[in-house]
């Protein structure tokens, strides 16, 4: 299924937005607003209902001219492009993504999509998934460098993966007794870590490597 | 291909000299007459890359460049200012965050030279003796002088470092450089196998000659970005001077602190960090000792490749020679890299303090370096923000390169190893900057008739 | 809008296809998803997380009626949505150097592609066709797709080496734990910031 990489599914949506010339400002750029000022960070309507990976928000306002001998050509209406990169497995999978994203997101998915034609709002759950599925395409072809790993996974092995290299650079050279007593402790207390909350990044350094989200 | 015209070619650009001294001029021009005037007086001196018979070696070379603010004091139209790479535009101090040169590296803390001047002109100045050296400089000083077109802003001496009272091509930490520069179609040159790129049946061939020179066909097949009209950058290339500061106390007290715990020594961590032993031995291919037969075979000494190290428990995977030349580390038989080689020339300035004898990271040691390429941002900045700052392309995230990293006292290097006691996996915890920048620039070039059209105000970008 | 959050980059792209070639690109895609090892370039270039192409027919723009217009066009079209590491050229050339022959089958379908090789006008293209991304979220902006990997192997090593603690002497012990070092110590890489974009 063209959608399905693994356990990796890829979500196309693509929602109509209301052309109405007496909306002031027009409800695309009421979108976009709206976007411009919502967070990417633990406080993501993505980060706060659970399986999104990666997913981004797009007003398409028109398809691209690309030039002559080409025929130029418009779409009649814009559309709010929702790309997601999620963990679910078939439509069972599909439902439960929505539906969390209704349950823990829905006011931010209310202020985004009422300005789309036809949403019926969050909080009726069988009229939101047949409204996002009815805005759903098909993904054609659909890549994941990583397809068999949920997001709780990612991030404990993320976390897994810097405890381990600073205690292995902090019990270098120690006799082996020390290390497999020290190493007994280690295992507890990376047990004990909670895990981070998703949207973060883990660690702030003192030494800036740069980057938009300094 | 055609041949390269050797004598419109700036020499640096095709060669180094191999001479024991250089002094690098940096003026700031003051008016645009005069200093086309100076261009002009400049002209005959300037040395081009024509090959030198035997016994008629000059005594001292001569060459020019110039930063996107020398050429915009020079009065060039606007249509050709604005049509040069945005990288050279702005100049090094401005991409100083791309570059990831903060901290100690930041522009508010080079030089005076560089920290406080707007430097428009380069004169590079490379001499068999001091005497050749005092008598060049003066000439030019005094063409200087009398067209009134420029001011000397300050200067930078550097040389070969004698040791044992002989000059070496050693550089402070004790490593001998030299090694690796590009081969490119139609620059002759000794080559070594090893120095171009990687063919799929295993042997070199040598890159592009557009991936050194404007105006011709670079890797990607087509003619690289360059400014307008085609004859003020063909034949030309960008430079990229840097004055790298090296902690020479600080890199000898840390190797002797983890030399110590690592169970291979002293030397041969300080290999892992390099890639090569301090002889130039490249690690890939003796992993336990130096080799001075294998440092004097030209056909081995820069001959290898790191397919068959995909572990890194010969040569680490974040090795400096390793980060900056991957050869084929990233599959592809090495594609992928053949747009990102550089090459590099320079002296080391400061005198050389032997290992047993005191030193402090106060005093000027350091390499005056140049790097040569056709595009700065593709190639120089590529390898300086990707592959020195930076390690994703090599799998090792954000650790940097353990030699020139911009550490901070927080590195971490890890010697990948095997089963053996001699060679066991080792991290290097907290690594300090090991160097610093101190000031530098970007620099144009130009080809010798280019300098022509400079000088006589002839620039007509269409 | 931003199309960069932490270390991955949105790119959007949607290019017009006469509608006898859209059958063409269907081909491609299913013969990708059907013989793997033609994906095996892709994955070596270790810098895509997650990467879509949606053909959309031209009468297949979702329509929800409500008094929505339908869409009259003479092209399908083809979007692509990539999440990749690395700048915007870096991601051109590399693809440009050497998957180009993947790239022409899966755009050459696409109107006015002038082809992959060289890059230059490849880029132009692109950066015509491209549109930006008004709201980019992931949940690990501090990690690429080879710290991702590179986090998964240190997870199994670790996890096999809990297992097998639990019965290993101490002399065991220290080799158990030379091999779990041995086999994670190429993937011990920090995560962190991105470098800054040009």
């Amino acid at each position: 299924m063209a959608n399905q990489n693994g356990t990796m599914y890829g979500l196309t949506i693509l929602s109509p937005i209301i052309d109405d010339d007496k909306a002031v400002p027009s409800h695309d750029l009421q979108i976009r607003a709206y976007l411009a000022s919502l967070p990417t960070d633990r406080q993501s309507p993505f980060a706060q209902a659970p399986g999104t990976h990666l997913a981004r928000l797009v007003v398409m306002d028109d398809v691209i001219y690309v030039g002559m001998p080409s025929c130029e050509e418009h779409l009649k209406s814009k559309y709010l492009v929702f790309e997601s990169n999620i963990d679910a497995t078939g439509e069972s999978g599909l439902d439960r993504y929505l539906t969390g994203l209704a349950q823990h997101s829905g006011t931010h998915i209310d202020a985004i999509w009422s300005h789309c034609v036809g949403y019926p709002g969050a909080s009726e759950i069988p009229a939101f998934l047949r409204y996002m599925k009815a805005c759903q395409l098909t993904t054609t072809f659909y890549f994941a460098a990583v397809n068999n790993k949920n997001l709780q996974q990612t991030q404990r092995a993320l976390q897994t993966q810097r405890a381990v290299a600073d205690f292995i650079a902090s019990h270098q050279g120690l006799a082996a007794a020390q290390t497999q007593a020290a190493f007994n402790q280690f295992l507890q207390q990376l047990d004990a870590m909670p895990l981070p909350p998703a949207g973060e990044p883990h660690v702030v350094r003192a030494i800036k490597t740069g980057g938009k989200n300094e | 291909m055609s041949k390269l015209n050797a004598t419109d070619i700036q020499g640096f650009v095709l060669r180094g000299y191999n001479f024991p001294l250089a002094r690098h001029l940096f003026l700031r021009i003051t008016g645009p007459e005069s200093g086309r005037a100076l261009v002009d007086a400049l002209l005959p001196l300037i040395t081009t890359g024509q090959r030198w018979d035997q016994g008629a070696k000059p005594l001292s070379t001569v060459n020019i460049g110039f930063t996107h603010k020398g050429l915009a004091a020079l009065d060039l139209p606007l249509a050709t200012l604005i049509s040069f790479p945005v990288e050279f535009q702005q100049g090094m101090r401005s991409r100083a965050e791309i570059l990831g040169d903060r901290g100690r590296n930041a522009p508010e803390n080079w030089d005076a030279l560089w920290r406080d001047n707007e430097v428009h002109v380069w004169l590079g100045v490379n001499a068999q003796t001091a005497p050749a050296m005092e008598s060049a400089c003066s000439r030019l000083q005094e063409l200087v002088e009398q067209s009134g077109g420029a001011v000397l802003l300050g200067s930078q001496d550097a040389g070969m470092l004698i040791i044992d009272g002989q000059p070496t091509t050693r550089e402070h930490f004790g490593f001998t450089d030299g090694f690796g520069n590009p081969d490119y179609l139609g620059v002759e040159r000794t080559s070594q196998p090893g120095q171009g790129k990687l063919m799929p049946d295993g042997s070199w061939a040598p890159l592009a000659t557009g991936e050194l020179l404007l105006g011709y066909a670079d890797e990607a097949g087509e003619l690289p970005v360059a400014p307008i009209p085609h004859l003020l950058a063909s034949n030309g290339t960008f430079m990229i001077f840097r004055k790298l500061h090296q902690n020479v106390a600080t890199y000898r007290a840390y190797l002797e602190e983890w030399g110590a715990r690592y169970s291979g020594g002293k030397q041969k961590l300080a290999s892992k960090l390099i890639g090569r032993w301090q002889d130039g031995t490249p690690v890939e291919l003796s992993p336990e000792r130096p080799d001075p037969s294998l440092v004097k075979d030209q056909t081995r000494n820069t001959n290898f490749t790191f397919s068959e190290d995909a572990a890194g428990a010969r040569c680490p995977i974040g090795a400096h020679v390793r980060r900056v030349n991957p050869r084929d580390a990233f599959g592809f038989k090495g594609r992928l890299i053949n747009r990102r080689r550089i090459t590099r020339r320079g002296l080391p300035y400061g005198p050389y303090v032997p290992e047993d004898q005191p030193v402090s990271d106060a005093a000027e040691h350091g390499v005056a370096m140049m790097v040569l390429n056709a595009s700065i941002s593709r190639q120089f900045e590529f390898v300086q923000q990707q592959w020195i700052e930076y390690g994703n392309d090599a799998h090792l995230g954000n650790d940097k390169d353990p030699l020139m990293g911009n550490h901070g006292g927080e590195g971490r290097f890890l010697v990948q190893g095997d089963t053996t006691a001699s060679n066991p996996p080792f991290v290097c915890s907290n690594l300090p900057s090991f160097v610093e920048l101190r000031g530098g620039d970007y620099f144009f070039l130009p080809s010798i008739t280019a300098l022509g059209m400079i000088a006589l105000e002839l620039v007509d970008p269409r | 809008m931003s199309n960069i959050n932490g270390k991955v980059y949105a790119m959007n792209a949607i290019t017009p296809m006469k509608p006898w070639k859209t059958l063409l690109v269907r081909a491609v895609f299913f013969i990708l998803g059907a013989v793997k090892p033609l994906q095996n370039d892709l994955i070596n270039l270790s810098f895509i997380e997650f990467a879509r192409w949606v053909i959309i027919p031209r009468r297949s723009f979702p329509m929800l009626a409500n008094g929505q217009p339908q869409e009259m066009l003479k092209y399908d079209y083809l979007l692509f949505f990539s999440n990749f590491n690395g700048t915007w050229n870096q991601y051109i050339d590399a693809f440009s150097a050497v998957l180009s022959n993947g790239l022409n089958l899966i755009w050459r379908w696409s109107e006015k592609f002038p082809g992959s090789v060289p890059v230059t006008p490849f880029k132009e293209y692109i950066a015509r066709q491209q549109f930006d991304t008004d709201y980019y979220y992931t949940s690990y902006p501090e990690a690429t797709a080879n710290d991702i990997k590179s986090a998964h192997i240190v997870q199994g090593a670790l996890d096999t080496l809990r297992q097998q603690n639990k019965s290993l002497s101490t002399e065991q012990f220290n080799t158990a734990y030379l091999n779990f070092v041995i086999a994670v110590q190429s993937h011990l890489g920090e995560t962190g910031q991105a470098p800054v974009v040009f």
